[in-house]
């Protein structure tokens, strides 16, 4: 009963979402089979498909990269910065505030500050020449280079303020009762940490881990402004190939779309279904006995 | 997972659709171009225009043409009753995406009456249908203009039509600052030798870029054997027989550019300041008039000079542009003919001002129209137009860009990178 009244309050959002997101996904897909031309008649191919071949491999490839680097980071530091403010020891005001802020700047604000600092001739690169550290002689190529250093860097530090926040909006309530029980137990600060704190915070860390995942999935402009020219994670492939001067380059432009949210949305199914026993695994592999403490300890509120 | 950020993981998707949609729902006009009333006379479409307010979709990132077309420009169009408003753009394919979207729908109520284009821009929209054509040779302005001048005739290849109106002629123009490089290369092969003489001193902004691209082309013109070697329009078998000199020769000299080769500039902004850091020696530009503010600035050092090479460079025009879709084209037309005047020309071509070269014939105006012209102050960074457009080589046909482009990124990028 629950569950079907749970269905009907989700309905009209769902239709909503399924609405805008759907007919999108559907012109999309019809795109790159060619039926939806902006120029000349409609005619089923797989032009689109073959014409961005290899570089939808590389751009699944990219994207994973930066979307996995970029998820692990942020998650960590996700994770320490709640326990900090959980912790309420001094100056939580000021770390809470300060995530606000990061959450509260656009991503392209945070590319562009990103790029300012750690490029070539950066602040960075200046700040070390003036210590007088050998930076000029090879600052590493953090933005552009081989490796996606610069644009993984700015997805952890704005997307860790966001796991944070969900990490403390998760355990905030419950959070002084458990500790308090953990350490009327016995548990020091660090077993308090480690098998209190941490499996605690393991399903709200996993599912804004996933939020994080797929919209950097989806994400363009922090790749475009600090990433390579090539290979191009999946966003870039496409927006690139939509804004061709040659129209004929749509249906390949909406074949990378519709693998980028296809790669999105499949993640978001599968980790959706898997994390609730991912967490449960998870938590029993905090230390032994860590769940068992955890559990006494929720119980105990 | 009702968190509102979930919902931006389709954001490239979205975008997509978003045009799509748009586009859907008329699908693709068909039939004729369509053709303006050229031949009635000029005080009726005057006093059409009057009252009218004409968007003038342009690049946004050029502060001297901000300047302009907001402190003379629409002043002067005020004085005539149209309204002119700039709407900026971060890329001129903005406006024509925008222009295509209302054209597909059958919308002759548009957001965009104007907008400064030229190149394959230009083609996209003719390939799409989307230009309102035959207007533009009837603007009295129009006999300044040489009627035989190919840059204002063909615009990389494709006929002008009077599809769009001729603003102003560029010159592609590679940069070097003096006091950096000795003994400046002469031509574009011996700049290629320079970069592998000086490893990681020299790059290009990745095509398809707009700059890029052009200096594939130049490239091209030069592993060709001169521009007489390289048909104008594209073909297939010439592209065959052309392309891998081109190909090998930038693979050559790849690992003898910033970075090794293995990551390239994304556009000139980002080259230009490559050039401005010292990390480069030789920018590149077909914007040349913006020299003159970046050294002014202080971007650019005071020693910044133009390398000129013996075979030339590419030349062309831009335009000013009236898509079918427009709302207010009477208005458009009085907006590109006063463009179109010696004093609006006159004004533009001042380096404090603009400094874009003017695209009048100065045989065709008036002693007094011409003196404003003579009268103009130099420019302390760039020659005049004449000696900067000596052996001008005429720009490829729109059809080359693409398979160009994509042969570089299938062909350097990918296998350098």
């Amino acid at each position: 009963m629950t569950d079907h009244r749970d269905l009907l309050r989700a309905t009209p959002s769902l239709a909503a979402v399924l609405a805008i997101a759907g007919v999108g996904m559907g012109l999309v897909v019809l795109t790159s089979f060619g039926l939806m031309p902006l120029v000349g008649a409609p005619e089923a191919s797989l032009a689109g498909w073959r014409l961005s071949g290899t570089d939808l491999l590389l751009g699944v490839r990219e994207t994973l990269v930066i979307a996995t680097a970029s998820t692990v980071v942020a998650c960590a530091i996700g994770l320490a910065v709640g326990s900090l403010v959980l912790a309420a020891g001094p100056g939580v005001r000021l770390v809470r505030a300060v995530a606000v802020v990061v959450l509260a700047l656009p991503h392209l604000v945070g590319a562009a500050s990103t790029g300012l600092l750690l490029r070539d001739a950066g602040l960075a690169e200046r700040v070390a020449g003036a210590a007088g550290l050998p930076a000029s002689a090879g600052w590493p190529r953090l933005v552009g280079g081989p490796w996606p250093v610069a644009t993984v860097l700015e997805f952890a530090w704005k997307e860790s303020a966001f796991v944070a926040l969900v990490v403390v909006a998760a355990l905030g309530a419950t959070h002084v009762a458990r500790t308090e029980t953990a350490a009327a137990l016995g548990a020091t600060p660090w077993q308090r940490w480690r098998r209190v704190l941490v499996p605690a915070s393991l399903p709200a860390v996993g599912a804004s881990g996933l939020i994080v995942f797929v919209y950097t999935v989806g994400n363009y402009e922090v790749a475009w402004l600090l990433g390579r020219a090539y290979p191009e994670p999946l966003p870039v492939l496409a927006f690139r190939l939509f804004t061709s001067v040659d129209l004929t380059d749509r249906p390949a432009a909406a074949a990378a779309a519709a693998v980028t949210a296809a790669l999105a949305l499949g993640t978001a199914v599968v980790v959706a279904v898997l994390l609730p026993s991912l967490a449960r695994a998870l938590g029993h592999g905090v230390g032994a006995g860590g769940s068992d403490l955890a559990a006494r300890a929720g119980a105990a509120r | 997972m009702t968190n509102p950020r979930a919902r931006r993981t389709a954001l490239v998707a979205a975008v997509c659709a978003g045009g799509l949609v748009l586009s859907a729902c008329a699908g693709p006009v068909e039939g004729p171009t369509t053709q303006a009333s050229g031949d009635r006379p000029w005080s009726e479409v005057l006093a059409e225009a009057d009252g009218q307010t004409v968007d003038l979709w342009m690049f946004g990132g050029d502060d001297a043409g901000n300047a302009y077309v907001d402190d003379v420009l629409a002043p002067a169009a005020a004085d005539l009753g149209v309204e002119l408003r700039r709407v900026p753009v971060a890329d001129t394919g903005e406006a024509i995406r925008r222009m295509l979207a209302e054209n597909a729908a059958g919308r002759t109520d548009g957001a965009v009456d104007l907008v400064w284009v030229n190149g394959d821009n230009f083609a996209t929209g003719r390939q799409a249908d989307a230009w309102l054509c035959g207007w533009a040779e009837d603007l009295p302005n129009r006999q300044y203009v040489a009627a035989d001048d190919p840059l204002v005739t063909s615009d990389f290849g494709v006929p002008v039509d009077g599809c769009e109106s001729p603003w102003h002629k560029a010159q592609f123009t590679f940069v070097h600052d003096s006091a950096r490089m000795d003994d400046p290369p002469t031509s574009l092969l011996g700049l290629l030798a320079w970069a592998e003489a000086n490893p990681g001193r020299f790059t290009y902004p990745a095509p398809p870029d707009f700059t890029g691209s052009v200096f594939l082309r130049e490239v091209l013109y030069a592993t060709a054997g001169g521009v007489e070697e390289v048909p104008a329009q594209f073909d297939q078998a010439a592209y065959d027989d052309l392309s891998p000199a081109l190909f090998d020769r930038l693979r050559e000299v790849a690992p003898s550019l910033w970075r090794e080769g293995t990551t390239y500039p994304r556009d000139e902004q980002e080259l230009n300041r490559l050039f401005a850091d010292g990390e480069v020696d030789v920018t590149m530009t077909y914007g040349p008039a913006t020299l003159e503010q970046l050294v002014a600035e202080g971007t650019l050092p005071e020693t910044t000079e133009i390398l000129t090479f013996e075979e030339g460079t590419v030349g062309n025009a831009s335009f000013l542009g009236l898509p079918a879709s427009a709302q207010d084209r009477a208005g458009a037309m009085v907006v590109a003919n006063l463009a179109l005047s010696p004093e609006q020309q006159a004004a533009k071509a001042d380096p404090s001002v603009w400094g874009q070269f003017t695209v009048l014939d100065l045989d065709l105006l008036s002693p007094a129209q011409r003196a404003l012209f003579e009268d103009l102050p130099a420019s302390t960074v760039l020659p005049p137009y004449e000696e900067l457009s000596e052996n001008a080589q005429p720009e490829l046909g729109s059809g080359w860009v693409g398979p160009l482009d994509e042969g570089w990124r299938r062909q350097v990028l990918a296998e350098t990178s």
